[in-house]
This record gives structure tokens, C-alpha cells and sequence, in this order.
């Protein structure tokens, strides 16, 4: 197939030099870890961005779906002795079955108490996954086996993860249920009146992105060999999320690939440096006020403006 | 099976607990019935006065009521903290049931300060210009009332009443700079339970999350630690099931027969 856009060639180029980068340098662990960690951001990002971006409603939720996800591969792989990719789909299938559970009720909610039924779920989520320690490990968390992939296998998955994610985030805009979405954003009543199902695109928006952070939780725990609620469950995911669609741009398709970009590597840097841990929120708080008050299209609104200039 | 007075015990600690929770929740429903806006920063109004008051409190040796009062301007950020005072551990007995000081003077202050509200959205012109906005802000706006002033105020109101909630609070509970959270979550539910902007609905939405609350302990096999599952449960069940609130079912009843 020949590829007719030029705009493909750009992604295309980045995802190479991105994917020889532990070949060239296979001594820099660090930043190989790092790279790893980025990607799976990068795929939180952009699925949130499916359901809190096109679909304008923004869920404070989706640590439910990680942490739901993260346990499943966790159990199966240290109770059940799977192999840990093996049990990625099946991670990404519980996601999915959260995703509906929490979707069918709570897509009868519009805006802010759609965002807060969210927070609700989330929370109570952690404290279910805190109190049944059969099964979590409660407060102390599960050890995983320590027989792990290398860093660069986890690199490259990462990687191939992040261009999945993006790819069905980019068809989705171009697709049926994508135009639905933007249409409902914009006024549901309108787009209901003219035969957009918004509870079943709604729906779809959310067990797609469910499944693909699903998956993306699967391989952070097998990649940490721990699994913790408060670390896979923790509020502080969802509000990550919803703070790397705000800061590279909600609604678009590589915004949250920016912000992701942007937010990990900075909130490591931030986390390592021990006078630096209690500035991290507080970054992030004052990013987030200058960006929704100053340039609400994020990064990338504010890089569109300059190139208009 | 279990002693009367064990009930009874809970009967009031629930009660004595909603006239906080109530108090902590008017500012929420205040705000968001003259603005439309769902104040996230409230639980952080409550959390930095619990620290003012604490703060005064080991400063200047400050009781902690009045440093409820005082505590509405100023701020400082303190490390994890747990606050003991001469109320924490002394009880007052009525007829069986113990009832603790520490509960006791928070429902008092509460009950003062929700009637004083009360008195001053019904009987004075600002109240009644808040009032008169948070049902439809346009109208308000013809017959002459400044909403934009009257929806600062009624913000600065909003926050002074959580930051006394926060005050309160450091009577009851433990707090440190993350609990916010949790007691956002539980205004929430009373609100949306009382049917977000009515001041009597907030009343008996406090009265329902601190009943259940304090009841959960009687279902065999609960533990503590589960207990804000109650108030977040119940916060996802009240928007999806009852968006009109409490009140509005009783009115439906009302209407029907």
C-alpha cells in the first residue's frame, strides 16, 4: 500500500528513530526504563483522551480500569503461573467488563456529574481493592515473580502498545463513531435527533480505551513485579491522566502524546530529586490553572497560534 | 441482641456527626446553587483551616472552637498532624448513653451556624438576592440584583463556612494534607442526595450519610476501613438513580396520591 499522506511520514520516521534506540545504545538502562514507562503514558493518554477528549466527558475513573486490569495479570501470572503476555488480554477483557459496569449507569450523566460519579467509582474502587486482602493483598500489596523480560523487550512493547493505542485513537477520529462522538460533545440533544446513539458510542468510546489501558496496566505491573491498590488503584492515575490530555491538548489526536511526553519524564525528574517529591503536585496544579485559563487547546493550541503567526 | 442503649449510642453519634457533615456541605450547595460551579477546592478550604486551627492551637494555645472562628483568612501548610485537646476524651452521660464533648460541641457550633445562615437567607435583602440568583440567575438579574457581586459573595461565604467545617473537624477526626479527598467526596453525596441546592435537602442528606455511616458497623463482617466505600457508593447511586434528590421523590409521592 502506498502511503498518500505526507503528515504519515513524520510519525512514522519518529516511531524508528524510537524503536533503535536500545539497539544503538544498549548500555543506558535508564533511559530505556524510562522510554518504557513514557510509553505506557503515552497509551493512558490517548485512550483517556477517546472519552474524556472526543466525547467531552471527562472521567475521573480510569484508575478502576488500570488497577482492575493490573490485578488480573498479577494473579494470574504469580497464583496461576501464566506467562505474563498471555495474560494481557485477558487484563484488557476485565477493563473492558469495568468499563461497561461503570459506563451503562453513569453515561446517563452530562458534564460535571458524569466527571464526579467517576471520582466516586474510582475511590471506592481502591478501598474495595485496600479492604479484600485475599485477593489484593490489601495494604501490603502482592510480590510478583522476579523472572522478568528485559528492559529493551519492555522498550519495544511499550512502544508497539503506544502505536496501537495511537492508531485506534486516529481511526476512531476519522470513523463513524469518532464524527458521533464529536457530534454529541458538541450538543447531544442535536446529535440524538439525528440518529447519533450516544449511550452505545459513548459506550464504545469507553471499552476501547478501557481495553487498551487494560493492557498497558498488564505490562507496568509485570514490569515492577509489585502490585500495591494505592499504586494501581491511586486517585492520583486518574487526575494523571486527565492532566496529560489538559496539558498537550484534549480533543486531539497527538495532544495527549505531548503531554504524556512531557508529564512522565518531568514528574520522574521531579519525584528523584528528594528536595523536589512535594513540588510535583504543586507543578502540575499550577500548569493545569495556566493552561485552562490561558491556552485551554493546551500545547497544542498554543503551538497551532505560533505557526499562524 | 444488641443493648438498647448501643443503638441509642448510635442514634446520636449519627445525629451529632450530620450536623457537621451538614455544615460541611452548605457551602458546596451554597456555591453551587448561585454559581452552577462545583467547587473542587472545597475540601482544600477545609483541609488548610484544620491546619490554621491546629496551628493556632499549638501557637498561641487558641481553642480549637474559636480558631474554627478565626481560622477563615489565614493559611499555613504543617507535615501530618494529629490533634488532641482537654474535649477529646471526656464524655457527658445522659441516661446511658455517652455522649463525647468532642461530638457534642461540634453539632452545638453547627446547629448555631445553620440557623444563623438560615436567618440571614431568609430575612435579609443579600440573603434574599442569593437566594433569588441561585434559582435563575437571569431573572435576578432584571429585577435589578448585582449577581456578579452577589455570586462573590455568596463564594466567600461558601468557603468561610467550609473552612469552619475544616475547623470543626479537627475535634473529631484525624487530618493530614491529603484528607480532603475523601471529605469532598461525602459533601458531594450529601448534596446530590438533598438535591444540590436546597439548604433543607443538604440537612437531611447530612442526616442520611451520617446514619448509614455509623449503622454500617452492625452488618457482620464490616470493618472500619470500608467506611468511605458507604458515602462514595451512595454518591454514584444518588446521581445515576435520584438526580432530583431526596426531596424531589417524597414531592413525586406527594403529587402522585
Amino acid at each position: 500500500m502506498r502511503l498518500r499522506q505526507p503528515s504519515l511520514w513524520a510519525p512514522i520516521a519518529l516511531v524508528v528513530l524510537l524503536a533503535v534506540f536500545p539497539a544503538l545504545f544498549p548500555d543506558e538502562l535508564n533511559y530505556i526504563g524510562l522510554g518504557f514507562l513514557t510509553f505506557i503514558f503515552v497509551t493512558l493518554a490517548v485512550s483517556w483522551n477517546m472519552v474524556g477528549g472526543y466525547a467531552g466527558q471527562v472521567s475521573f475513573g480510569y484508575a478502576a480500569f488500570f488497577g482492575t486490569a493490573a490485578y488480573v495479570t498479577a494473579i494470574l501470572w504469580s497464583r496461576y503461573q501464566w506467562e505474563p503476555v498471555l495474560t494481557l488480554p485477558l487484563a484488557g477483557l476485565a477493563a473492558v467488563v469495568v468499563s461497561l459496569v461503570v459506563g451503562l449507569p453513569c453515561f446517563r450523566l452530562l458534564g460535571p456529574y458524569f466527571s464526579i460519579a467517576t471520582i466516586g467509582i474510582g475511590e471506592a474502587a481502591r478501598v474495595l481493592a485496600l479492604n479484600l486482602d485475599q485477593v489484593t493483598g490489601g495494604a501490603s500489596g502482592l510480590n510478583l515473580p522476579l523472572s522478568v523480560p528485559s528492559k529493551p523487550w519492555f522498550y519495544w512493547s511499550g512502544l508497539a502498545l503506544a502505536v496501537v493505542a495511537v492508531s485506534v485513537s486516529a481511526w476512531m477520529r476519522a470513523s463513524r463513531v469518532g464524527l458521533g462522538l464529536f457530534a454529541l460533545r458538541m450538543d447531544q440533544d442535536a446529535a440524538e435527533s439525528v440518529g447519533v446513539n450516544s449511550t452505545v458510542y459513548k459506550n464504545i468510546a469507553h471499552s476501547s480505551s478501557a481495553f487498551l489501558v487494560g493492557i498497558a496496566a498488564g505490562l507496568y505491573v509485570v514490569y515492577f513485579s509489585y502490585v500495591h491498590p494505592n499504586q494501581v488503584f491511586g486517585f492520583d492515575l486518574s487526575i494523571g491522566m486527565v492532566l496529560m490530555g489538559v496539558i498537550g491538548g484534549v480533543g486531539t489526536l497527538w495532544g495527549p502524546v505531548l503531554g504524556a511526553a512531557i508529564y512522565y519524564p518531568i514528574r520522574q525528574l521531579l519525584l528523584s530529586q528528594s528536595n523536589l517529591v512535594a513540588f510535583n503536585l504543586l507543578v502540575y496544579g499550577g500548569l493545569l490553572i495556566a493552561i485552562i485559563l490561558f491556552e485551554p487547546g493546551g500545547l497544542l493550541g498554543l503551538i497551532r497560534r505560533l505557526a499562524r503567526r | 441482641m444488641y443493648e438498647p442503649s448501643a443503638i441509642a449510642g448510635l442514634v446520636v453519634t449519627a445525629v451529632l456527626t450530620a450536623g457537621l457533615y451538614a455544615l460541611m456541605s452548605y457551602g458546596l450547595a451554597l456555591v453551587y446553587g448561585v454559581m452552577k460551579i462545583i467547587n473542587l477546592a472545597h475540601a482544600g478550604t477545609m483541609m488548610l483551616s484544620a491546619f490554621v486551627v491546629l496551628t493556632l492551637n499549638r501557637a498561641l494555645h487558641l481553642d480549637p472552637i474559636l480558631g474554627a472562628v478565626v481560622s477563615a483568612a489565614v493559611f499555613f501548610l504543617l507535615g501530618m498532624a494529629l490533634i488532641v485537646t482537654p474535649y477529646t476524651f471526656s464524655t457527658v452521660d445522659i441516661a446511658d448513653v455517652k455522649i463525647a464533648v468532642s461530638r457534642l460541641i461540634p453539632f452545638g457550633v453547627s446547629l448555631v451556624a445553620l440557623g444563623g445562615l438560615t436567618w440571614f437567607l431568609r430575612a435579609t435583602d443579600l440573603g434574599k438576592a442569593i437566594r433569588a440568583v441561585s434559582q435563575n440567575a437571569m431573572s435576578a438579574r432584571l429585577v435589578g440584583v448585582r449577581s456578579e457581586r452577589v455570586a462573590t459573595i455568596a463564594f466567600g461565604l461558601g468557603s468561610a463556612l467550609s473552612a469552619f467545617a475544616g475547623g470543626l473537624l479537627t475535634l473529631l477526626f484525624s487530618f493530614n494534607p491529603d484528607f480532603g479527598g475523601t471529605f469532598q467526596l461525602k459533601s458531594f453525596a450529601i448534596i446530590v442526595l438533598g438535591g444540590l441546592e436546597s439548604l433543607p435537602g443538604v440537612a437531611l442528606g447530612a442526616v442520611v450519610l451520617a446514619v448509614v455511616e455509623s449503622f454500617s458497623i452492625l452488618i457482620p463482617g464490616w470493618r472500619g476501613s470500608l467506611i468511605n466505600l458507604l458515602a462514595f457508593s451512595i454518591l454514584v447511586a444518588a446521581l445515576v438513580l435520584l438526580p432530583g434528590g431526596i426531596a424531589s421523590v417524597l414531592e413525586r409521592r406527594g403529587k402522585t396520591e
